[in-house]
Formats: C-alpha cells, structure tokens, sequence
C-alpha cells in the first residue's frame, strides 16, 4: 500500500508573522484550527523592545572566553537595567566596547568593565569619570558558513 | 478648566537632529554641535551649547570659522535617513502609551489622552521622557493642556526650565493665566510672524494680552478661523481640528468625498491620487520627504454609525519624491490601516520629514502632465531593476546630477549631494553598525 507524501514548501522570506484570517467559516472546519500557533519569529522573539535595540558588530579578541569573537554580532538592548555581570556595550575613550559588567567595586567608588581574556585587562571607571552603560548585550549571532 | 477632560500632549525632541547624531557619538553631550543643511549649506540645528555660543540657525557653514574663530564645534551634515529612523523609534514608544497619535513633523507629535483622566499624567509625562531617552537616547520635551495651542506652550516651558524634568501641564486656570502672561505672542502656535507684527504694533505682546480682548474684536480685526480659533484654545476651549496640524514641515493632500466610500478599492484610488499630488508638490519644491502618512476617517457628524478614525505611517528607506514610491508607500500603509465595516468619508495623505532634494533640479524632473503617465511606467520598470541590482543602478537621465567636481551629468543622487560630515546608519545598514572593541 503506497501513501501520498505532499510536501508543502514553508514561506521563509516574509519578515512579518502571519495575521490571523478573519473568522470566515465555509465548509468543514480543519481539526488543527484549535492548535493554531504563530510561527517563531526571531524577529518577535528574541527582540523584545523593537525601539530599543541596536546592533554593533564586534572586533577583537578581548571576549574571546565569553565566546565572544571578531565579526560577531552583538544585539544591545537599551531598554534593560544594567546588572552586575551583564555583558554590556559601554562607551569609553569615544570608542564602544562589549565586556562584562563588574559593579563589585561600587562601594569602594568604582566600577570595572572586565575582558573574558587574560591578555586584557578590567578598564576602571571612577564615580567622577564620564562614562555610560550604552545598552546591555542580550544575544551574539555568529556566521557558521563561508558565503 | 476641569481635571476629568481629556488632556492633549505635545511630544517634542530636543534639538532633534543634534540629539540623533549624539546617540553614536555621547562624547558630544555638552558640547556645541550643529547639523547643516543639504550640501552643508548652512546651520539648521544646533545643540544648546552651539546656541549660547551664538551660533544662529540658517548661518552659512563657511562662516562658522569666521564668526567662532578657534572655537571648537562639531559639525554633521544632515542625515535625514538616520533621523527618519531615531525618530520613528520614538513615535512607536509614544504610540504604545496613548490612545491617539499624530505626528506633526519629523520631531514633533500630538497625542490626545482620552481615557487617561485619572492618570497622575505629569508623572506619567516625565516617565515618557525618561524611558525614550533611555531606549532611544534622545531626550524630549512634553506638554500637556486641554488643547493642543495650550499643549504647545507648555512644551516651551518643558523645554525652558529643567525644573518641569522635561514634562509641563497646564491643568488649572491659574496655570493657564500665568503661562499666557509669560509668552510672548509671537511663540504662540497658529500666529504667523505677519499677525505677530500687527499685532505687536496695538500693544498686544504677550498670549495674554490677546487672550483677554473680545472674541467681537479678535473677529473684526482679522476675519481669520484660524486666529478665531488660537483666541479661543489660549482661553480654554478645545477646537483646533487635526487637519489644520499639517503644516509648513509638511505637505498634506486631503479631501472629503462625495457621499461615503465603502470598499477598500476606491479608497486606494483616492489615497494614490493624493500620494502622487503629494510627491508632485514635493518635486515642484524641489524636496524629499521623509516619512509617508495616512489617515482616514468616517464622518463624525454620522453619529448613527459605527465611527473609525485612525493614522499610520511608513518611513521611506531613502528619503524621495518619486511617485512611485510614495504612491506604493501610502497604498501599503492604508491597506494596514483600512477597517472592513465602515463608511468612510475623508482621508489624506502626508509626508513629512522633508528636505532639499539636490543641488541641481532639472526641468524635465518637474511635473508633465503628457509625461506623468509614461513616466509612471518608466518608473516601475526602473524600480524593478533598482530592486535586483540595487538602489540607482539605472536613473532616470532627469535624475542624474551634475558630479560635484563639475564634470559631466553622470551621477547619482547618493553621491551628487555634497555631505561631507555624513555620519553614518548604524539602525539601517549593516554596513556601518557600530563597532564594538
């Protein structure tokens, strides 16, 4: 006995999800409408505050441990409150930089943004210095393939 | 004036395109910037360290070294693609807080609050300001009144002292007085600078003076609806009606139709008729615009029927003022925008964010009537393979410009226009994404 395979062709290149089809009933209704689920967006998913984030592309070596490389991208979402630990981007030196977040030290007037490299070391930022927490780093996308 | 009637909110940001540029370069804040016009023309935005220095906008660029001489002051050319972006981030946080949105021009945007009386709305107000700053960097000026003239000199205070922490509301009488005793007449929104003078010489100076005359002599003396109608916002009515919010910053097209429109087909119709009347007016301006809006809505004199009003908007890749493409841009927007179900009875189309278009403007790119329909086709043919090959692969020869060095015609627009203090589109092109080191 042979069964009929048909194999539908997904539509991957369109960015936004689906919207729902208006309620129009013709016909029987499909088992699966009550198991209707949106397709998993990236874009939806993991951007949680759209207005919020932005994109740096990372150059070096000094998160390497973090398993943070050159050429990847790193997505900064402004809209989080820095904690101690959190990857951040920060400016420094009128230059962006992406290192861990190390607020340990507040007590004692400073704050440190340390490497994941031991060939680097922690930049120190003290209470009078000018200096921003620009976004914290919430994903790394790394490019697996030689296109 | 009441607590429990609704509030309008006019959201303003900062010296914008200054306030753009800062978000990539923080080394900036607190210290004097200007943005220049198309082809660094001349001075049209200036952080408020370059406006106590004395820099005034519209000052050529090449007498800023004359006039500052040994001053240090950072200079941008403007980067409309990069302000269109920032700034529509700001727009979808503010449309996410309130029940009605219009954008007013590329920095500015009213809200109404209707059923948002019982909110504590300065401290709401200054909770805007502080979560746009934080997601977007840019700092804004809120205000808050029971009309949108009221709402506008409220901004000015915001503005003006910190002490409002970026959010005022005039909600008394008392406030209201006081505020119109502090603002001169010509800051105030719907008098034009010719009215302002007129006005001045009968020793009328401040919103005060002129909200205190009788609406018979404001009537007789300028015959005008418009005044009419700022007299009557500066004492505390409520009757600015949106449409008059397009303004000089931007170009509206809209009209109300006969009888009322049903399907979606015909309203499309008329919404690319006016997207295309709108690009016509930017190009015989010589302008591109920024950003695509649509609104439309039923008849509010039909209270017999379901009501629909609503405003969307679309920013363009590239700023333009091709019909095409804003033709394109509107139809999409109002496809998002149309409800199944109601009798529409108006609707408009604006684009806003403008700014000059190039150095050289040619005759063959003005509007032809002859022409129109087979440029129309050009266009979509051009479009087509603009889109696989990429943006200005082929021009129309009326689109080209002369190259700066002066030699030949043979050049695109991206690269015709002088900008040599361009920064660059670290939220639209992955090219010039910010390095992290």
């Amino acid at each position: 006995m042979t069964k009929t395979i048909q194999i539908i062709k997904g539509h991957f290149e369109s960015q936004q999800p689906l919207q729902l089809a208006p309620a129009i009933k013709a016909g029987f209704p499909s088992p699966a409408d009550d198991y209707h689920h949106d397709r998993l967006d990236f874009n939806r998913d993991l951007i949680r505050h759209p207005e919020a984030t932005f994109y740096g592309r990372v150059m070096g070596d000094s998160m390497i441990d973090a398993s943070i490389c050159d050429g990847d991208i790193a997505v900064i979402d402004r809209s989080i409150e820095p904690k101690d630990g959190d990857i951040v981007v920060a400016y420094v030196n009128e230059e962006f930089t992406i290192k861990y977040l190390d607020l340990s030290h507040k007590d004692e007037g400073y704050i440190e943004l340390r490497p994941a490299n031991k060939n680097y070391s922690p930049i120190r930022i003290n209470a009078d210095d000018e200096f921003e927490v620009w976004g914290v780093v919430l994903w790394t996308i790394k490019s697996m393939h030689n296109a | 004036m009441v607590n429990d009637i609704p509030m309008y909110g006019i959201i303003d940001c900062d010296n914008c395109y200054v306030s753009c540029e800062r978000v990539f370069r923080p080394d900036l804040n607190g210290k004097p910037v200007v943005v220049l016009s198309n082809n660094d023309g001349c001075v049209v935005a200036r952080s408020n360290e370059a406006k106590r220095m004395g820099i005034k906008a519209g000052t050529p660029y090449y007498q800023l070294e004359e006039l500052f001489p040994g001053q240090k002051i950072a200079v941008f050319s403007s980067n409309y693609e990069l302000y269109g972006e920032l700034t529509g981030r700001v727009v979808d946080i503010i449309r996410k807080e309130v029940p009605v949105y219009f954008r007013y021009s590329i920095d500015e945007c009213f809200v109404y609050l209707d059923g948002m009386e019982q909110f504590d709305l300065k401290q709401w107000g200054e909770g805007l300001h502080k979560k746009i700053r934080q997601y977007v960097g840019i700092p804004v000026s809120i205000g808050l009144a029971p009309n949108k003239t009221l709402a506008k000199i409220a901004s000015h205070f915001a503005k003006k002292y910190q002490g409002y922490r970026h959010c005022c509301m005039i909600d008394t009488d008392e406030k209201r007085r006081k505020a119109l005793r502090l603002i001169p007449i010509d800051d105030v929104w719907g008098i034009g600078r010719q009215y302002a003078n007129r006005l001045k010489k009968m020793g009328i100076n401040t919103a005060y003076d002129f909200a205190e005359r009788h609406l018979d002599w404001v009537n007789m003396t300028f015959r005008n609806i418009v005044v009419e109608r700022t007299w009557r916002e500066l004492n505390g009515e409520d009757c600015v009606p949106n449409e008059q919010l397009a303004n000089k910053k931007s170009i509206c097209t809209s009209r109300s139709f006969n009888g009322m429109v049903k399907d979606f087909a015909t309203l499309r119709t008329h919404v690319s008729n006016y997207a295309a009347r709108c690009a016509e007016k930017l190009r015989a301006q010589h302008t591109v615009a920024t950003i695509v809006s649509v609104f439309i809505h039923t008849n509010p004199f039909r209270e017999d029927l379901p009501q629909y009003y609503n405003f969307m908007e679309q920013r363009l890749i590239t700023p333009t003022n091709s019909t095409m493409t804003i033709v394109q841009t509107a139809t999409k927007v109002l496809q998002e925008l149309f409800r199944e179900g109601y009798q529409y009875k108006k609707a408009g189309v604006i684009v806003m964010g403008i700014g000059p278009n190039s150095p050289i403007q040619h005759d063959l790119f003005d509007y032809n009537a002859e022409q129109f329909e087979k440029m129309k086709r050009i266009d979509a043919v051009v479009d087509r393979i603009n889109r696989l090959h990429g943006t200005e692969t082929i021009v129309l020869g009326a689109q080209q410009y002369t190259r700066p060095d002066g030699k030949g015609k043979a050049d695109v627009f991206a690269n015709a226009i002088k900008h040599d203090f361009r920064s660059k589109n670290p939220t639209t092109r992955w090219s010039d994404i910010i390095i992290l080191k």
